[in-house]
């Protein structure tokens, strides 16, 4: 085939394509899905080479990424196990998987850049946009939605609207686990709970100034207490 | 509280530092790995599990003993996996445990792995337990140091390897094949059974595949002894269950109960009921894949796997959400329609279009646009989807969302009637919103 | 793996008791029946089932959940009930789900009149849609590549297309993107899907969703008539059908399935190739050079001006036939030469001479193994061929096996490939240094103490485990010795040395087949075409031995020749020592690579079969003077090339959609190409062409040829070892020759030799100050296709300088530079591509393409050459 004989151009993705990927986007369901992926009405580029998998030689990676992934590929039998790892290494390198990492990872691993679409694109925490280095997941799910999660996110949204925040991806999502702090939020995996409205102000306050949002109110904070703790009886072990 | 019993799994919860190896051994931690290890031999070890006769604790209540039992003999390359994907809505016991007691987990692993002779394990941990999976690498890590993990474990011989494997947000990666073909590197999706995992699992080798909470009852077994291990629970369950409950209660949180305590002793005597004035409208008692028990049907049955299939649902992976009569069942239906519209891989072709479908649908009773012909459809749509996926996560959607309209037919009618009502005022108003100002009803 | 034998089991079904081999899947095992189970997305030969549409579900009896039929397999006594009133209802409930999303716009869809998800939605469905919600709707067809157009509305998420891409070709170039309701067909971030075997997804589409762009809105199904043929475009022969409107015009070719040759698949230059049958710069009339230029004459004019010079020339003649000449085409153009003109001089093959006991030897029934044998081989050896260019459809064959049946792989070769991520090892050599390597796996297999190797108990077929991305071990590699030879003089030390390689690669290989059980070699011509082939030839036989592939079942040599139809071509007598069925020829004649040489000396005249030799044959200087020295040049062609440009004559020639005649696989399948469009123009068929030129010459039949099966039976008569064989015993599916009782006539060959026996190979040439040993290889895409299809315009291959990093670094190159490779003062410049897996002190070039090709640089023979950065011109 035409591999090495069609040298390969550099018109890549690497600016984000929000804006084309936003075509069809239009129709939105109840949770704020959208009706239909985006790329599904896209065509491809004609003038772009076949994806192949890249030839090492051709392509910069960064030593440490490259260090980590084979790591990760030497923890398992078959090293292609290692392909969420790896894509997790690249985005927390790059802010998000944009061509170029994809590049990186397809050839430290070996495998084709459409076998990385294709798991990428099948996992909420992976992003081929770059929707931001951070996360905030406010869970909306079953629980959470029985005690109005749903104002919870939209204030969240709305707070980080006016305060411009910048390179956070800040989204609904489905249950994160830890209904026992309903509603809840989870940011860039620390769990803050149980969440009111009215925290939404100083939660992204705290986020832009870099501090920790709501201390005592995450997880794993020293002195936290889940929901209902301080009522009598207390919790868990005393029955 | 007649639901008083001694904790197993939630002991030293508290304890401060217990996910640290020290203490966790200071604790008696890792004491029955040396039974297993040293005195036993790897059938005497299954045979222990087998009649500890602990069920699956993940959701299909599947005796994990004779599981392992199903994992053939030889010396093939075998794998321990442990699921530990918890990310159906209202479940959040896994995560406590691993948070608070990691190597009661690995103690769980190694010793499960000793008993059908496997030498290669994985911990799949969902992407979004980040603190979680951190905290059980740290205990994986000093495990190894202290010779729990790696060759010649004990000098027994016994050589195995753990790894802690973080998924990236798919909830269908809980579902034991979809759990598979992630770790093997691909796209979560689930495959056809047969073959079983106990014959051609990860890598195409026998592999047991058990959840987080079903391992953590494995060194249990081995520190009572099976004998005292069954004495707690009921007739065809057996032990304790870390039940998580969540919704509206007052206290909601994971509370550890003997398997056949009543359903209102852990929705009001633990979880202190609703808020104040309110009433159980209905519950999930096995996650939100459960078909909905209404209070009155269902508070007072026991909490066991097998009342909870005679009463028509399933305790499922202990967690039970409450619903209380001041929340609106449409809306709820939506979001959990939406959740597994979300979640299915899309695989297979009811799943896909049925649960995308059904979200339509209740959009439209939920916005006005239904008519009473279409709870019907709503009604066929669960029932064509019933039993013919290839795995049950459309199960999982058409149980509940079918048993809610089966049970509350009326509200949802009702429902979609007021939001019709709504949107033919909003149309008046808006063509003449004089005529909509006046009284319907006659000059005042 | 033992083939298995096929055992039958009892079940009932819908009431009726039927019988069907054990093991198959119930859908199939329902045929049996005559029971129809609708399937959508089961497909045998993408492997095992996926379970993904939920169309098949049945009940079975004991079982409480209704079954999927495709992955269940029938067993005695089993119950089964395709048409209860639950079936029904999951029936109708699944074609309902599919069609939410399917625009159902029939009207104008491709594959309407042809389409599974129409017919089963018509017997199958309920015949209503209760889904009031608004369908998506997108612009479409979208591009999927220049080659395929995808619909998304209409696709239903079968799993076919991507299946096929991911565990057929192995690409892994088209995937499911997303996931839920939003999962789609697609590829990484919009590059095209562009592979050898992308063309396959549109026959595998069970809807209209992928469409072939050379297709699409050209035709409904009932405008056309379809014909069955062979594509003589490589030596795969795949088995082909044509759509063909007013027997005129072909519009589509696609697969015919025989799973002895070719199990349903096609190459996108076979697939799409077809293009150039109609392209409008074909040469329809004979031609006859007149002051200086080619003029269109009447055939009598160019067929008595053609005999007229050659019967001047006489035995000073030579002929070429090209790869794609028919058994009949080529029979007669030796008894032209040999019985018209008295000139031995008539070849075939590209290079130096092949030994006639060599070529018998390589002939013997007991020694060749068929395309099936792969499937359930022990171990498959590749030596020194990229499958995917040069025989493509063996190369899935291959995969199959691999993947489907555990078979292991073992690939000698100077040049990474294809196959190398699934390979279980590897013996890395210098570029043509097949010889020395093969000696040498001769030699370690001959040796008493099994060595230490890799665990060898068989691999789990991969089809339910892994595709092949996950690269190598390490250690499997053929560690490339650094100093291209061994110190150590001693046996397998020196001969692994001479390789190129390591002792240790080889022996880990021989290990690996020792115990695999029977072993299918795979070997390219080019192994005998050096100066250097008897003796490598000798090492393949050796080898052979080595391996006691003459006394076991299962096991044997393929040949992957040069041209489509070398096989045939030799064993018709197109070889110039070498009569009809190997005989000796009366007079030995020259070799092509002598015949060059001669012309313009001893050699005056020239006919060139179907043949190219500037584009196809090594040296391309000595064609270039030879074809300039010849004083009289006959050239059947159907396009202009270098060949019609010095011709005295041309005829023009058929393309394989209007050829009639047979063809011999590789394998010695003898398979029909049947006629399927009219001649346009004043085209004339070769054969005919052939027998008329020998009536004017003096050596006509008798009786005269006057019909293609005439000819055919002249072979059969002429070949001994295809006595008796008759076209309607070839039929649609081929007939082995090796298979009759005739064939315990074809003549003794060579002695095998042992290992001990063969003659040491010379010394790997050193390459001076930093030169680089330079290898050969061919593009699939190098072809008149690429070039006169205007599809595949897009594929054709330009040339690029391969390099291994360590050299490219030290010269300062890296991939897309502009290089230049020098040998005695012949230059080609190309764009440099560095490969990671090339071991250093290599190059490789491709041969047989238009400019730059590899045969400017001479024969290529063990040739070192000089890399540099050019110059900017
Ligand atoms: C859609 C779906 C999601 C599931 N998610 C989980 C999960 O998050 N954790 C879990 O342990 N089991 C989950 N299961 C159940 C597993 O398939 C499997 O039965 C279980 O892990 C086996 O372990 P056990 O026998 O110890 O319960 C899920 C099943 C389905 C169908
Ligand atoms: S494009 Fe066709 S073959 Fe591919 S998944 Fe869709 S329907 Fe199936
Ligand atoms: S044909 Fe059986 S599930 Fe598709």
């Amino acid at each position: 085939m035409a591999d090495g004989s069609r040298s390969n151009g550099s018109t890549r993705r690497d600016l984000p394509l929000v804006a084309d990927r936003m075509v069809g986007l239009d129709r939105q369901i109840a949770s704020g899905h959208p009706a239909v992926a985006a790329g599904w009405d896209m065509p491809v580029d004609l003038d772009k080479d076949p994806a192949v998998i890249p030839q090492l030689a051709d392509v910069e990676v960064p030593e440490d990424l490259k260090r980590e992934i084979e790591w990760r590929m030497s923890l398992y039998p078959d090293p292609r196990s290692a392909v969420l790892p790896a894509l997790k290494a690249a985005q927390r390198v790059h802010g998000w998987l944009s061509t170029d990492a994809m590049r990186q990872v397809a050839a430290v691993m070996k495998v084709t850049p459409a076998y990385l679409s294709s798991i990428a694109s099948f996992y909420d925490m992976l992003h081929e946009d770059p929707v931001g280095r951070h996360y905030v997941y406010v869970c909306t799910s079953v629980s959470c939605h029985l005690v109005n999660a749903k104002a919870v996110y939209d204030a969240i949204a709305a707070a980080a609207k006016k305060a411009r925040l910048e390179g956070w991806d800040i989204r609904e999502f489905e249950c994160l686990g830890a209904c026992d702090m309903q509603p809840m939020a989870s940011i860039d995996g620390r769990y803050v709970g149980p969440l009111d409205p009215s925290d939404a102000p100083e939660l992204v306050a705290a986020i832009k100034e870099g501090r920790t949002p709501l201390p005592g109110r995450g997880l794993e904070d020293e002195d936290y207490m889940p929901a209902g703790a301080g009522d009598p009886p207390p919790h868990e072990e005393t029955q | 509280m007649t639901a008083a019993t001694e904790l197993r799994l939630l002991k030293d919860i508290d304890e401060p530092g217990l996910d640290t190896i020290e203490v966790y051994e200071r604790r008696g931690g890792y004491s029955a790995l040396r039974t297993a290890l040293t005195e036993l031999d790897p059938d005497e070890v299954l045979e222990q599990i087998q009649a500890g006769d602990v069920r699956g604790r993940g959701g299909a209540g599947f005796a994990m003993g004779k599981k392992a039992s199903f994992i053939p003999k030889g010396d093939m390359d075998k794998y321990l996996v442990c699921n530990a994907d918890e990310s159906e809505p209202g479940a959040f016991k896994d995560r406590v445990l691993m948070q608070k007691n990691p190597h009661l987990l690995i103690e769980g692993c190694i010793i499960a792995a000793r008993a059908i002779e496997a030498n290669h394990g994985f911990i799949y941990i969902r992407g979004e337990y980040e603190l979680q999976a951190d905290v059980v690498e740290r205990a994986v890590r000093a495990a190894y140091e202290r010779g729990y993990l790696g060759a010649d474990i004990l000098d027994s011989g016994f050589d195995f390897e753990l790894v802690v494997h973080r998924g990236a947000g798919a909830y269908i990666c809980g579902e034991e094949m979809a759990l598979l073909d992630s770790l093997d590197g691909k796209r979560g999706n689930p495959r056809l059974k047969p073959p079983f995992p106990a014959n051609a699992g990860l890598y195409q080798g026998p592999t047991l595949l058990n959840n987080v909470e079903t391992l953590c009852n494995v060194p249990i077994i081995i520190e009572l002894g099976p004998e005292e291990y069954v004495k707690v629970g009921s007739e065809q369950s057996k032990g304790t269950k870390v039940v998580s409950v969540s919704g509206n209660v007052q206290r909601p949180g994971n509370y550890e109960v003997p398997l056949g305590v009543t359903c209102r002793e852990i929705i009001y005597g633990l979880a202190g009921g609703p808020p104040e004035g309110r009433e159980v409208k209905c519950f999930f008692p096995g996650g939100s894949s459960a078909p909905v028990l209404t209070g009155d049907e269902g508070l007072d049955l026991t909490y066991d796997f097998e009342t909870m299939a005679q009463a028509g649902s399933m305790l499922g992976s202990g967690s039970v959400i409450v619903v209380d009569d001041s929340q609106p069942l449409v809306p709820l239906a939506l979001r959990l329609a939406d959740f597994y519209r979300h979640e299915s891989c899309g695989k297979c072709v009811p799943c896909r279009e049925g649960t995308n479908w059904t979200v339509k649908m209740l959009e439209r009773v939920e916005s006005g646009e239904a008519t009473p012909m279409d709870f019907e459809l709503l009604a066929q749509v669960q029932s064509n989807i019933l039993g013919n996926c290839l795995c049950v996560l459309g199960d999982s959607m058409a149980m509940p969302i079918g048993s809610m309209l089966e049970k509350f037919r009326a509200e949802f009618e009702q429902h979609a009637e007021e939001a019709r009502a709504r949107n033919e005022a909003a149309v008046v108003e808006q063509a003449a919103p004089e005529l909509a100002a006046a009284p319907l009803t006659g000059p005042a | 793996m033992p083939r298995p034998e096929p055992k039958y089991v009892t079940f009932e079904i819908d009431g009726r008791e039927i019988s069907a081999p054990e093991g198959i899947s119930l859908v199939d095992g329902a045929k049996y029946g005559d029971v129809e189970i609708p399937v959508f997305c089961y497909e045998p030969k993408l492997g095992q089932a996926v379970g993904a549409c939920r169309m098949c579900l049945v009940e079975v009896e004991g079982i409480p959940k209704l079954q999927t039929a495709c992955s269940t397999a029938v067993q005695d006594g089993m119950a089964v009930i395709t048409n209860s009133p639950r079936v029904r209802e999951a029936q109708n409930a699944v074609v309902e789900f599919l069609l939410i999303n399917h625009p159902l716009d029939c009207p104008v869809c491709d594959k309407g009149g042809e389409c599974p998800l129409q017919d089963i939605s018509f017997g199958w469905g309920a015949g209503r849609s209760r889904f009031i919600e608004p369908k998506r709707h997108f612009e479409k067809p979208l591009e999927l590549s220049p080659l395929v157009a995808i619909d998304r509305e209409r696709c239903i998420l079968c799993y076919r297309c991507v299946r096929f891409s991911q565990e057929v070709a192995e690409d892994y170039q088209l995937v499911f993107l997303e996931r839920a309701d939003h999962t789609y067909v697609g590829t990484h971030h919009g590059h095209p899907y562009v592979a050898p075997f992308s063309g396959n997804i549109v026959d595998l589409c069970p809807v209209g969703a992928l469409t072939s762009s050379a297709y699409r809105f050209r035709a409904r199904p009932w405008d056309i008539e379809n014909g069955g043929s062979i594509c003589t475009i490589c030596p795969s022969q795949c088995n082909v059908t044509f759509s063909v409107r007013d027997d005129s015009k072909v519009l589509r070719v696609f697969a015919r399935d025989n799973a002895k040759v070719d199990d349903g698949w096609l190459c996108d230059r076979g697939r799409f190739g077809f293009q150039a049958v109609h392209a409008p710069e074909r040469i329809t009339r004979p031609m006859v050079r007149d002051g200086g230029a080619l003029r269109e004459v009447s055939w009598e004019r160019a067929l008595e001006t053609a005999a007229e010079g050659l019967r001047r020339a006489g035995p000073a003649t030579a002929a070429l036939a090209g790869g794609e000449t028919t058994n009949e085409e080529g029979f007669l153009l030796q008894r032209l030469m040999r019985e018209g003109l008295g000139s031995p001089h008539v070849d075939s093959r590209p290079g130096g001479p092949l030994d006639p006991g060599q070529a018998r030897a390589l002939a013997r029934p007991d020694l060749a193994a068929m395309v099936p044998d792969i499937d359930h081989a022990g171990a498959v050896l590749v030596v020194d061929t990229e499958l995917q260019d040069e025989m493509p459809i063996l190369d899935l064959r291959v995969r199959k096996a691999i993947r489907r049946f555990g078979v292991k792989t073992v690939v000698i070769g100077g040049r990474p490939g294809a196959l190398d991520p699934t390979a279980d090892a590897i013996v890395r050599t210098a570029p043509g240094a097949s010889e020395a390597a093969l000696g040498a796996l001769a030699a370690a297999l001959g040796e008493v103490e099994p060595v230490e190797h890799a665990p060898s108990e068989r691999r789990m077929p991969r089809d339910v485990a892994q595709a092949p991305l996950g690269g190598l071990d390490e250690r499997q590699h053929g560690e490339p010795d650094e100093q291209g030879r061994s110190l150590d003089q001693g046996g397998l030390d020196a001969l692994a040395g001479k390789a190129g390689t390591s002792a240790e690669s080889v022996r880990n290989a021989a290990a690996l087949l020792r115990d695999a059980g029977p072993v299918v070699v795979v070997w390219a011509e080019r192994l005998s075409h050096g100066a250097r082939g008897r003796e490598a030839v000798a090492a393949l036989l050796a080898l052979a031995g080595a391996l006691e592939v003459a006394g076991t079942e299962g096991a044997g040599l393929i040949e992957v020749p040069s041209g489509t139809n070398s096989r045939g071509l030799r064993e018709v007598g197109c070889i110039p020592n070498l009569g009809p069925g190997l005989a000796d020829a009366p007079e030995a004649g020259l070799p092509a690579a002598d015949i060059a040489r001669a012309l313009g000396g001893e050699l005056s005249a020239l006919v060139l079969l179907h043949a190219d030799p500037v584009r196809t044959h090594p040296d391309r200087a000595a064609w270039r003077r030879a074809l300039a020295g010849a004083g009289f040049t006959v050239a059947f062609a159907d396009f202009e090339s270098e060949a019609t440009r010095h011709a005295n004559i041309v005829f023009p020639a058929e393309s394989y959609a209007e050829r009639e005649g047979t063809v011999t696989h590789p394998d010695g399948r003898l398979q029909r190409v049947r006629q399927a469009i009219g001649h346009p123009g004043e085209i004339r068929p070769a054969w005919s062409v052939l027998a008329e030129l020998a009536v004017r010459l003096g050596a006509g039949s008798d009786p005269p040829l006057l019909t293609s099966p005439m000819v055919s039976r002249a072979i059969f008569e002429g070949v001994p070892f295809l006595a008796g064989i008759t076209l309607e015993e070839i039929g649609g599916k081929g007939k082995r020759w090796q298979e009759r009782g005739a064939a315990a006539d074809v003549p003794a060959g060579a002695e095998m030799p042992s290992p001990g026996e063969l003659e040491s190979p010379p010394e790997l040439a050193e390459p001076a100050n930093g030169d680089l040993r330079l290898g050969t290889t061919r593009s699939l895409w190098a072809g008149r296709e690429t070039e006169h299809a205007p599809i595949l315009a897009f594929l054709a291959p330009r040339q690029r300088v391969e390099l291994s990093p360590a050299d490219g670094e030290r010269l300062g190159i890296e991939t897309g530079d502009e290089v230049e490779v020098a040998r005695d003062g012949a230059r080609v410049r190309a764009a440099a591509a560095v490969r990671d897996a090339l071991p250093p002190r290599s190059v490789y070039l491709l041969e047989g393409v238009e400019e730059s090709s590899a045969s400017e640089l001479g024969d290529g023979a063990a040739a070192t050459v000089t890399v540099t950065r050019a110059e900017p011109r």
